[in-house]
């Protein structure tokens, strides 16, 4: 039987800041946001997507969330020639805010994840899972990390859906196994969030993987 | 790539206008502040946002406000320009409605000029990046209404482009751009910042300088009839510039155009993606700088932004998805069902569960226990029988009640098992009857009062057990659950039975008698009954649900266990305390286990010796009882038939209830055992009677 492999909280921010730092050289938008006290923070993305056909049939009656007011003005605006009046409409785009937070109990990583339009309001998970890949939704329904929940964000308050990290360290045993069985050395953030990302629609480049083996030539 | 040349919609200068990005983040922060900290104060406070310049194509330039825009001294993120602003939150929809959107803006606009005369804005370019926010929120409904204003001042005519929009790769070398990259970021090192909003630009075919605008007359020393500016452009159209620009133009108009007669506008537009920066995509156009040499009153501005529909108006968004905590509790509780059901149990049918009708009779020990498990089910309509109050001794073991609710004589256990369910989960639809229930040798006869108030006892039980979907028999009394068996019984409701002893326990499902309408007798062309006909039923195997028998059949027929069972019944309600725990979960999860299977309560039983068998449903066997033995940690599940002379579900019994109702019923109440005795041929009941007196004697009653 294999040891399992947990990974602590220092630990944890180290992978954290290598992968931040690979994230800032293409271009990613990974980043490190602090608690208030800044005693321990997490790493998150923000990513836009323009909502395709699909989605949008869906979306039908989540929108009914966003109303325009029966109040048209009736006071007078300078005419105002000067603006673009064709752009992108902005209702169509949609928001997707992926947090990586340290779970003291189990040791592991979690991603907290929700999706939502500009003005705030969020998608469901329905919704979401229209936009998850085909290829991943089989995977969804089967993986070991299919362990969807609404939490209360730990440092934000705020609900966020929640890959719960119970099966975490099952699957990502066999992965560090063996990659020390070859010697190479892996950033466990790196290969967890390529297991766990497509899930909920969080692609990660292939250069992460190989930022990593990079390190360990330098090192050697 | 775009071209002027012969395309008359680009003789005159178009923005991009900003769309509002609201994060969730930032309604939360908004609903905090005006909790705690603003409450009735509509002074106008300060806030910031910030824009982006990296996106990929297609995206909308937006103005972001997140949770941390209340925090003047939070960090801009990186690689982003702040905005500053002013939040103008209402106390009403009305004085949303009537705020001065006009004067707002004038006033705005006047700051912004009053910094560009002054020159403030020069030693400060975000003083150009001004917004107001008009806000309502109605923290009842989590709807927040809100209204952006992005003030640009308008020059006095419009700007003719001398040459139009083109991308910055048809302009620049490729050295030029990379020359402009690398001055651009040596000045943002210089400054300490990840993105400058304006800035200056000085270039020829070998280099590109980049400065600050408060150094520009040293800088447009030398420059003779153009200057070039720069603009972190968060707008990504090939055609337009972004909404900043704007201010900008009126700024390089006011301070620059008595020198010179055109300026050339690079807009700045930074990204990287998978690793390759990407600045190519900027544009870059000359536009006649107007002659701006006029008088000292503030131009006229625009900025507000319209609505979904296009319109001028304002927008509202409905949060209470995400924020109302109630419905909140309501899609987690929902969620952590569906859990179940995509991971370990992908063909239950939650929504055959979730949708049942519970009526809880008796709601004590058991009561509470089986109520608290339908609602970790997702039960969403449970209802709770009682007539009695609570007392001191009750909360400790019944987990719907407090302390507080034994005070001054106690509440009624029903009403306040009800109340208290409402504040465990908002979301369930619970209801309680202070009511007692008429039971047999207990007369009603006394007085016309106590006669009518017995029929209309029992007529609120019949509509009770007519509206519900599944009746739980949880009282203390054994003959208490006699009329309730008979009403179910007659209207075909699933009864789910649960009776405690000291350390042993029985929770069982009454037989479902066939449909009615199926005609008289056992010829049953059901097809739900039929699938259990054919395998043939004996004593002991493949009885299907119609012929199981109840809780009043099975008194006679003695469970097949042990002798140590068999006084199981006829003990008082003392019991060990973890007992109405176990059999109230049991009870729950029988029901759950009934409403999967395809023939719900006709569906044959399942027995102990059905364990390593292939189960009927998805969760797994469907027995008919199970009787528990907490001595030895043990359950089994024993299936007994019908009995033909039961007190309560034989058809004779039925028969007289269907024909005479309410008489048949007090007859009963009133007589000596002797009247069911005669009508069913039982010689038994006088001594499930004694045992009865001794049930007399609960654990709330003080006689």
């Amino acid at each position: 039987m294999e040891e399992d492999e947990f990974i602590g909280e220092k630990t944890f921010q180290r992978h954290c800041a290598e992968f931040i730092k690979h994230s800032q050289q293409i271009g990613d938008s990974w980043e490190w946001r602090p608690s208030k006290d800044c005693s321990d923070g997490y790493m998150c993305k923000i990513h836009f997507q323009i909502k395709n056909g699909s989605v949008m049939s869906h979306l039908g009656a989540s929108t009914h969330g966003q109303t325009c007011l029966p109040m048209e003005e009736a006071f007078e605006l300078p005419l105002d020639d000067c603006e673009v009046i064709e752009t992108a409409a902005a209702s169509e785009v949609i928001k997707y805010e992926y947090h990586v937070l340290y779970s003291c109990s189990y040791q592991v990583p979690v991603l907290y994840f929700r999706a939502s339009f500009l003005d705030g309001r969020p998608l469901t998970l329905k919704d979401i899972w229209e936009g998850v890949h085909e290829c991943y939704k089989t995977r969804l329904l089967q993986g070991p990390w299919d362990t969807i929940t609404q939490q209360e964000h730990p440092i934000l308050g705020q609900p966020f859906f929640v890959l719960h990290p119970c099966k975490t360290n099952e699957f990502m045993t066999p992965v560090l196994k063996n990659s020390q069985k070859i010697n190479k050395n892996v950033n466990y953030i790196t290969s967890w969030l390529s297991i766990v990302g497509p899930v909920v629609g969080l692609n990660l480049p292939l250069s992460y993987a190989k930022a990593t083996s990079q390190d360990e030539r330098n090192v050697d | 790539m775009a071209s002027a040349t012969g395309d008359p919609g680009l003789s005159k200068l178009q923005f991009a206008p900003f769309s509002s990005a609201l994060d969730v983040g930032f309604w939360h922060e908004l609903t905090q502040k005006k909790l705690n900290e603003y409450r009735l104060d509509e002074a106008p406070k300060d806030i910031k946002g910030y824009y982006y310049n990296g996106d990929s194509a297609g995206l909308p330039a937006r103005l972001t406000l997140e949770f941390s825009a209340f925090d003047m001294s939070a960090p801009t993120p990186a690689r982003c320009c702040p905005a500053v602003g002013t939040l103008y939150n209402t106390n009403t929809l009305e004085s949303f409605k009537t705020a001065d959107k006009k004067l707002l803006l004038e006033q705005a606009a006047n700051e912004i000029w009053e910094s560009i005369k002054s020159g403030a804005a020069l030693e400060n370019p975000v003083l150009l990046n001004k917004f107001l926010l008009l806000t309502f929120a109605d923290l009842k409904k989590y709807h927040f209404y809100y209204w952006f204003c992005y003030p640009a001042l308008c020059l006095p005519e419009s700007l003719p482009l001398i040459q139009g929009p083109v991308g910055l790769d048809q302009r620049f070398s490729l050295k030029q751009i990379e020359a402009l990259e690398c001055a651009y970021d040596n000045l943002c090192q210089t400054e300490g910042v990840t993105a400058l909003p304006y800035f200056l630009i000085k270039y020829d075919e070998n280099m590109v300088l980049v400065s600050l605008l408060k150094h520009y007359s040293d800088f447009f020393q030398g420059q003779r009839t153009k200057i070039t500016i720069g603009v972190y452009d968060p707008c990504n159209l090939a055609q337009y510039p972004g909404w900043p620009l704007r201010n900008f133009l009126v700024l390089a108009a006011h301070r620059w155009s008595s020198s010179f007669q055109s300026v050339e506008v690079l807009c700045f537009r930074d990204r990287t993606m998978q690793g390759a920066r990407d600045v190519a995509h900027s544009i870059i156009f000359e536009v006649k700088l107007p002659e701006m040499a006029f008088s000292p009153d503030c131009p006229k501005a625009v900025g507000w932004e319209k609505n979904q529909k296009g319109g001028m108006g304002p927008r509202m968004v409905n949060l209470s998805e995400c924020m109302d905590p109630k419905r909140l509790a309501e899609s987690s509780v929902d969620l952590n069902l569906k859990l179940m059901c995509w991971r370990l149990v992908p063909t239950l049918d939650l929504e055959k569960v979730v949708s049942v009708k519970c009526l809880l009779l008796g709601a004590g020990t058991l009561g509470c226990n089986v109520a608290r498990t339908l609602m970790g089910w997702g039960v969403r309509h449970i209802t709770f029988v009682d007539n009695a109050k609570i007392s001191y001794s009750n909360p400790v073991r019944q987990p719907l009640y407090e302390f507080e609710d034994c005070l001054g004589g106690g509440k009624p256990k029903a009403l306040a098992a009800a109340d208290r369910l409402q504040k465990i989960f908002p979301g369930v639809n619970a209801k309680g009857f202070n009511m007692s229930i008429p039971m047999p040798g207990h007369p009603v006869n006394f007085s016309s009062v106590t006669l009518e108030q017995a029929r209309r006892d029992v007529e609120q039980l019949e509509q009770l057990i007519e509206s519900h979907d599944v009746i739980f028999l949880l009282m203390d009394t054994r003959e208490s659950r006699w009329l309730p068996a008979v009403i179910a019984a007659s209207k075909r409701k699933l009864v789910i039975n649960a009776a405690l002893g000291f350390d042993t326990f029985v929770v069982m499902r009454h037989g479902l008698k066939k449909p009615k309408q199926q005609g008289a007798g056992d010829l049953c062309p059901n097809h739900l009954v039929a699938s259990a006909d054919l395998l043939g039923s004996s004593l002991f195997a493949n009885i299907p649900g119609y012929k199981l028998g109840c809780y009043f059949c099975n008194d006679v027929v003695a469970p097949g266990d042990s002798t140590r069972d068999r006084t199981l019944d006829q003990q008082c309600t003392v019991s060990r305390p973890g007992l109405a725990m176990i059999a109230g979960a049991l009870a729950v999860e029988l029901m759950v286990s009934v409403l999967q299977h395809p023939e719900g309560g006709y569906a044959i039983a399942s027995s102990s010796d059905d364990r390593m068998n292939e189960p009927p449903t998805s969760l797994g066997l469907v027995p008919h009882q199970i009787r528990g033995f907490l001595s030895r940690f043990d359950n089994v599940l024993p299936v007994s038939l019908a009995f033909d002379k039961c007190t309560a579900c034989s058809s004779k019994v039925l028969d007289q209830y269907e024909r005479e109702g309410f008489n048949f019923l007090a007859k009963v109440f009133n007589s000596s055992h002797s009247f069911l005795e005669d009508l069913t041929g039982l010689t038994l009941l006088h001594q499930e009677t004694q045992a009865a007196e001794i049930w007399d004697m609960s654990d709330d009653e003080t006689i």
